[in-house]
């Protein structure tokens, strides 16, 4: 009994020791993560125009989520998104992985290839988005150059008025400088192998194709899911690229939900319309991370069997 | 975003320093009233007062001593301004005469940046949180009706502003609700500029604008025939708006309606469009460019006809920068059937906070910045025309201007606001989206101009703008 009355004693104590270190990280979170959601929730329920401040704020209810709802250009940026998400995502997976197969062989000299292909990746983003700018310039750009030395378009091609054209440079800026972090986790996933399995399959009579489809690739899932959380997530909030690269336009044909959201927040300063946006925003993303991290929970409790 | 540090920055400074001058102000007080019962009985309490009070008051002293010539004793008025170049120089130099000639006022210059949207945007933040400072603001011609009525810049009437000065086009654009709130400061024009190594004279109307800038690139070689700003932007209103005068429209008519989806202004879109598609005479590239990608085009000898700013001008008389140097002029954008030559306004208006401490100094410095002499000097220095149509008739205007006044003056003249109301920025963002979509050929004019003008009427009408009449009659 006595035992029993000083194990649950101390028990309780370095429960009460546990909350007192938690605390202070708790309420970091609170402060920093949840307040402002909460905020932005509440701000989403009124009407709240800086320029109009005539109209006060008023509670209105869902009216915000209401005009979310049935706003075209909302649907038009959500579209805009998902396409460039698929398609960025998708070339990033793919070179990365092509990339990253390469890195891991043994040769001379791999720590500088290495250190060399994070280079685009370093690059600020803003700074990136204005070098294709210039070397998409339907003008002065090496691109509408070097295809018409090449015979492919005879004359000079104006890419962002062009409603789909505008995509190639947003697409390709993004996947030149985000491909080398994709490669990168992919390395680290190519590294955790264990060579022997690769032995096995050879004695097996495995060919190289077979042994990247039957091991490097189931293997690598884990790591191939990492890459996808982050570069989908990314995507899905892009701005800076597309703010600098085309503003959205032409028309609004480029331009994605985070833009649209800047522009109703910090444009045209709609409180409560922005929150609103933002709030769905927060919405998509906090489901697509949930439905990553299910699957990957999967993997990793599966990976050691 | 990266303003707001700096805008709490201000915010916390103007905070302290009223603050420290009020403590001082108690502190003299205090010490005053102390001395003078010291005559009366020597009280030790009031002695101790003093005493604290004398020591307060070093110590505030000692405070501003620190803070450099932050605080006196005169009325300061803050005026957020550019920072650079020219055009800083010579507004130092006018506020620094103001202060000579104002012993008891004291102007504060705050740093603001250039870009029109940055600057709203700032000015917004601190109107919104009632910040008294800063006292003056430089608006843009399109935010008075805004400010004005959202109640956050003052009503100038009351001190009797010399309106009738003025070019009247410059006055309307700056009244909301029958009353003056912004005195024009310097006045913007769009114009068209046409080099006179290639043609004769500049084109009458738009037509012959067209045929001639065909010829310039048939026969002088030369690579586009005519610029202008066709980004998706502001600008871009800008140009559309001159092209809609020229046939007879409007995007919104006198009693507030929307008329942006007439038979002219379809007309007027066309025209834009099919100088792109049909002639070619205007390049695709032109819906990428804002004013300095028109400009550079021009200056490289590039393009035949222009539409820009009067900025321009001193620029591209410049030889070192310029391959046109003294081959171009200005001209009014021509006309078409059905309307006339049309230019838009703008230009910088000044006005007063209505949190302002100090409105009537602050007003002494507008009417100071306001007088022909330092309009004169504006012009002279960094080449911004004046808001006095009286001063065009001044040989020292001739000199400064690179533009012959008179032609200048007919040019102003025809100058027609963009639509006077508090939500303009939203409704010129509805109308940049679809005039852009039918110059990059998404959407045909037509139907681009009657989705911009539903949304604009669907704008009005939710913000409790709409005009009176029932149904939207007479469009």
């Amino acid at each position: 009994m006595r035992g029993d009355k000083r194990f649950v004693g101390a028990e309780s104590r370095e429960a009460r020791l546990a909350w007192a270190f938690v605390l202070p990280a708790l309420g970091t979170i609170l402060l920093i993560a949840l307040f402002p959601l909460a905020w932005t929730v509440w701000e989403s329920l009124h009407v709240h125009d800086l320029r109009m401040p005539w109209r006060g704020q008023p509670f209105v209810w869902l009216a915000n989520y209401a005009e979310v709802l049935t706003d075209g250009r909302f649907w038009g940026a959500m579209l805009h998104t998902a396409i460039f998400t698929v398609g960025s995502v998708t070339l990033e997976l793919v070179l990365g992985l092509v990339l990253a197969l390469a890195l891991n062989r043994a040769y001379r000299g791999r720590g500088l290839v290495r250190a060399a292909v994070l280079v685009p990746w370093a690059i600020p983003t803003v700074v990136a988005a204005l070098l294709w700018r210039f070397m998409f310039d339907a003008q002065a750009g090496i691109a509408n150059a070097v295809l018409m030395d090449i015979g492919i378009m005879d004359r000079p091609f104006v890419w962002f008025i062009h409603s789909a054209g505008a995509w190639v440079p947003i697409i390709l800026a993004d996947v030149w400088k985000m491909t080398p972090f994709v490669a990168l986790l992919l390395l680290a996933g190519l590294q955790n192998i264990d060579t022997s399995l690769y032995e096995a399959a050879r004695i097996d009579g495995a060919g190289p194709w077979r042994q990247f489809l039957h091991v490097t690739l189931p293997l690598l899932k884990p790591a191939i899911l990492v890459a996808l959380i982050f570069r989908t997530l990314d995507a899905f909030r892009v701005f800076d690229l597309v703010f600098v690269l085309t503003g959205g336009g032409p028309g609004t044909s480029t331009e994605p939900i985070a833009l649209y959201t800047f522009n109703a927040l910090l444009q045209n300063l709609r409180f409560g319309y922005g929150s609103a946006l933002g709030v769905v925003v927060f919405v998509v993303t906090f489901a697509l991370a949930m439905l990553y991290i299910r699957a990957l929970g999967v993997e990793l409790t599966q990976a050691p069997e | 975003m990266a303003l707001k540090p700096r805008q709490q920055r201000l915010h916390h400074r103007a905070r302290r320093s009223s603050l420290r001058t009020r403590q001082a102000r108690s502190g003299v007080r205090s010490l005053l009233r102390a001395l003078r019962s010291r005559d009366e009985e020597v009280d030790l309490q009031t002695s101790v007062q003093a005493w604290a009070a004398a020591a307060a008051l070093a110590g505030v002293l000692g405070i501003h001593a620190c803070a450099g010539k932050d605080e006196d004793w005169r009325a300061v008025v803050t005026f957020p301004a550019s920072a650079v170049g020219a055009e800083a120089q010579v507004l130092r130099d006018q506020l620094e005469r103001f202060m000579l000639e104002h012993p008891d006022v004291r102007i504060v210059r705050r740093e603001t940046p250039d870009a029109a949207d940055q600057r709203h945007q700032l000015y917004v933040q601190w109107l919104n949180a009632r910040a008294s400072d800063p006292d003056i603001l430089q608006l843009d011609v399109i935010w008075t009706p805004e400010f004005a009525a959202a109640g956050w810049i003052l009503p100038l009437d009351g001190f009797g502003p010399p309106v009738e000065e003025y070019f009247p086009a410059t006055i309307a654009a700056n009244r909301w609700d029958g009353k003056l709130y912004a005195l024009p400061w310097f006045v913007d024009v769009g114009m068209l500029y046409w080099r006179t190594d290639v043609f004769r004279d500049a084109p009458a109307t738009l037509e012959e604008l067209s045929r001639a800038a065909a010829r310039a690139r048939d026969s002088a070689g030369i690579r586009y025939g005519m610029v202008w700003q066709g980004a998706r932007y502001e600008g871009l209103v800008t140009v559309f708006l001159e092209y809609l005068g020229a046939f007879g429209g409007r995007i919104m008519d006198d009693d507030g309606r929307i008329v942006v989806d007439s038979e002219a202004a379809v007309r007027a879109l066309r025209f834009m469009v099919d100088e792109i598609y049909e002639t070619q005479n205007v390049p695709r590239s032109t819906l990428t460019w804002q004013e300095e990608q028109t400009r550079f085009a021009f200056q490289n000898g590039q393009a035949a006809f222009m539409r820009n700013w009067p900025y321009a001008y001193p620029l591209m008389q410049d030889s070192a920068e310029s391959r046109v140097a003294s081959r171009f002029a200005v001209a009014p954008m021509p006309g078409a059937d059905g309307g006339e030559p049309t230019a838009a306004l703008g230009g910088s208006q000044l006005a007063i906070n209505t949190n302002s401490e100090n409105p009537e100094a602050a007003y002494a410095v507008i009417e100071y910045l306001t007088r022909p002499e330092q309009m004169l000097e504006r012009a002279r220095v960094v080449g911004q025309y004046p808001t006095r149509p009286a001063l065009y008739g001044r040989p020292e205007l001739a000199r400064a201007l690179s533009v012959a006044p008179d032609q200048a003056r007919r040019i102003i003249e025809r100058a027609v606001p963009r639509p006077v109301t508090p939500i303009y920025t939203q409704l010129s963002e509805l109308l940049q989206i679809r005039l852009h979509r039918a110059l990059t050929d998404q959407q045909p004019p037509r139907a681009a101009l009657e989705a911009a003008a539903e949304e604009m009427r669907a704008l009005l009408d939710k913000v409790g703008l709409a005009p009176k009449e029932p149904n939207g009659a007479g469009r």
